[in-house]
């Protein structure tokens, strides 16, 4: 990744609507053929971002560089980037081919050339050729994905964009997509850059993620570097379920006032002293015997979710609620209610400040 | 029967003789229209006593009577081209971008509608005179549009607010310019809503009797030409006219639907 040239580079990105600020001085450099992420609930300045990298909004400061171009005036239609939008935005009035076609036909390439590409980008997209005359209203979400992606390789971009297209499609057709999705870069080799509230989708695609909240990018890292080592309890949180607890460093040991407990710490960040710290629910065991981990916790288990392969127990200690997994071969069974024993070791949680 | 079968029967007994009277009295009236036209005689009497449809030849070849359509048709035409117009890009005002002012706009644009239209044609021919136009069919195009734009504008605005926005964005994304964006996807995409607004615009105009009544100077329209028979010097024509100008408006609505539908289902 590093070898590679920039291809975007964003220097102190502003932009203000009125009073508001939706995106607060943002530095990153995008490199050529990445697939790049931005993850952030709504609000967060994700999708003001993205407009702004197309052209369809310009930044109030700072500078949009394109393969070392300033390119802030430059508007979308003039730019080699092309978008796929959240409601895909394919042209109600047209055939899946016309869809395709729309941005040969801007310049003016020969009909029958374009018809040639149009079914090429069909096939490569696994959409049937006699599709080419449907209607384009008449097609599934799934192929609808299909049309919009297919109409905006046909643009040949520099860089594609993504405006959450994945967002209203159901889970299964979701993590198919997503595949094709990044078998779809890694065959064009052209520079993504996504944008999403699901940092599980994000995960499963990016070469590099930036984690954005109120308008920051408060991390930039690996789908690895996010995942392990989330630098504020936020990135942490995002990532799904995790166990979270207020902790202070005491003599070089964590200790938690609310169970009044103390633990070993994992790697300490310099300068830490209050924070909260992190274990992942295959990081936290429902133990047999006390001295299978580091720390233990005893508490209740108070319910248990089949996941296929693993099962996750809602265990309470005291007011506090921990997600713990086990394997399904060593499932516990009968023991709702009962007491039981929870416990991770110093390596595998993370100390994160707020 | 059972209980329940016998109310059943009832109910729906019940809803078809309601949707008849509804029809029965909606429809009845064209019908005499066309009953008081199919007379030989020179005055309506009921119940008729000599069939015939003379007066239908007679209205077919006076010259009178072609001007008078004419008139209207111009009229109709002109209002129809410049009222969707001026409409479209109101609707686009109305219902499409967000701006300082619209909701303003939005009540004021509507405001001509709830006007009684006889004071809106006194007022226009006070004005019309204040500032010296002369009076002819062509002022009546004005006085028209006055009512009839903020109409056309509901009616296109219908469509623009199911619009997308992005698919603008897209095609500008795509490259294309924003002339080529009008041409190839706002202007497709609401054709339907455009085409509703020209249809009404034309039969509203068509229809149009308050506003002509004081705007058209020396010429006369059809509803016009109607009015002015009742009141004085009668004749069956008045219904022949009555019922072909019924007819034209029948067939041009139906037409248009029919067309509308047509093309809904060739593009599925």
């Amino acid at each position: 990744m590093t070898t590679r040239s920039p291809v975007l580079e964003l220097r102190g990105i502003t932009k203000t609507f009125g009073t508001f600020t939706a995106v607060h001085g943002i530095d990153l450099t995008i490199a050529e053929g990445e697939f790049f992420t931005i993850v952030g609930p709504s609000g967060s300045g994700k999708t003001t971002m993205l407009r702004m990298l197309a052209g369809l909004e310009s930044p109030s400061a700072g500078d949009i560089l394109l393969r070392g171009q300033r390119v802030n005036d430059l508007p979308a239609n003039k730019r080699p980037t092309c978008m796929v939008f959240q409601s895909l935005a394919l042209f109600p009035h047209r055939t899946v081919g016309q869809n395709i076609e729309f941005p040969l036909k801007i310049r003016d390439v020969p009909a029958a050339e374009r018809k040639a590409r149009a079914l090429q980008l069909m096939a490569q997209l696994r959409l049937p050729e006699s599709y080419y005359g449907k209607n384009v209203t008449k097609c599934s979400g799934g192929e609808r994905q299909r049309v919009a992606l297919a109409r905006a390789l046909a643009y040949n971009p520099d860089i594609l964009f993504f405006d959450e297209p994945l967002s209203a499609i159901d889970y299964k057709l979701r993590k198919t997509l997503e595949k094709e999705l990044k078998d779809i870069h890694r065959e064009t080799g052209k520079t993504f850059v996504y944008i999403t509230h699901s940092l599980e989708e994000a995960m499963v695609m990016s070469d590099r993620i930036g984690v954005m909240r109120l308008g920051h990018m408060v991390q930039v890292g690996t789908p690895n570097e996010i995942y392990t080592a989330p630098n504020s309890k936020f990135v942490s949180e995002f990532i799904g379920d995790v166990n979270i607890m207020p902790v202070r460093l005491n003599g070089g040991r964590l200790v938690s006032d609310e169970l009044g407990a103390e633990f070993l710490p994992p790697a300490v960040p310099t300068g830490f002293s209050n924070g909260h710290l992190v274990v992942r629910p295959e990081s936290l065991r429902v133990l047999d015997r006390r001295d299978e981990a580091e720390n233990v916790l005893t508490g209740t288990l108070y319910n248990e979710y089949a996941l296929g392969s693993r099962i996750q127990y809602q265990v309470r200690v005291g007011e506090r609620v921990f997600i713990a997994e086990r394997l399904r071969q060593q499932a516990l069974t009968g023991r709702l209610d009962t007491e039981v024993l929870v416990g991770w070791n110093a390596r595998d949680s993370i100390l994160v400040s707020d | 029967m059972s209980p329940a079968e016998r109310a059943q029967r009832w109910r729906s007994a019940l809803l078809w003789a309601w949707a008849l009277a509804v029809v029965v009295f909606m429809y009845l009236p064209a019908l005499s229209l066309l009953l008081a036209s199919s007379t030989s005689s020179r005055y309506f009497i009921f119940p008729i006593t000599k069939w015939g449809f003379d007066w239908w030849q007679k209205t077919f070849n006076s010259i009178e009577i072609h001007i008078l359509f004419k008139t209207s048709v111009s009229i109709a035409l002109i209002v129809t081209v410049i009222a969707v117009t001026i409409a479209f890009f109101g609707a686009l005002a109305f219902a499409r971008y967000e701006w300082k002012g619209r909701s303003i706009y939005q009540k004021i644009v509507l405001l001509p509608i709830f006007f009684p239209q006889s004071v809106l044609g006194l007022a226009l021919l006070l004005w019309f005179n204040t500032i010296g136009l002369e009076l002819s069919w062509k002022s009546a195009v004005f006085a028209h549009l006055v009512w009839i734009v903020p109409v056309v504008t509901l009616v296109i605005s219908i469509q623009v607010y199911s619009f997308d926005p992005a698919l603008e964005e897209a095609a500008y994304d795509l490259g294309a310019s924003r002339w080529q964006v009008l041409k190839e996807v706002t202007l497709p995409v609401l054709f339907p809503g455009l085409f509703s607004g020209a249809l009404f615009a034309f039969l509203l105009s068509w229809g149009n009797f308050p506003l002509s009544l004081f705007t058209t100077g020396a010429d006369t329209t059809v509803p016009e030409y109607l009015y002015s028979k009742m009141v004085a010097g009668y004749t069956p024509g008045v219904p022949v006219l009555g019922t072909v100008s019924t007819m034209i408006a029948a067939v041009l609505f139906l037409g248009g639907y029919g067309i509308i539908v047509l093309r809904r289902r060739a593009r599925s």
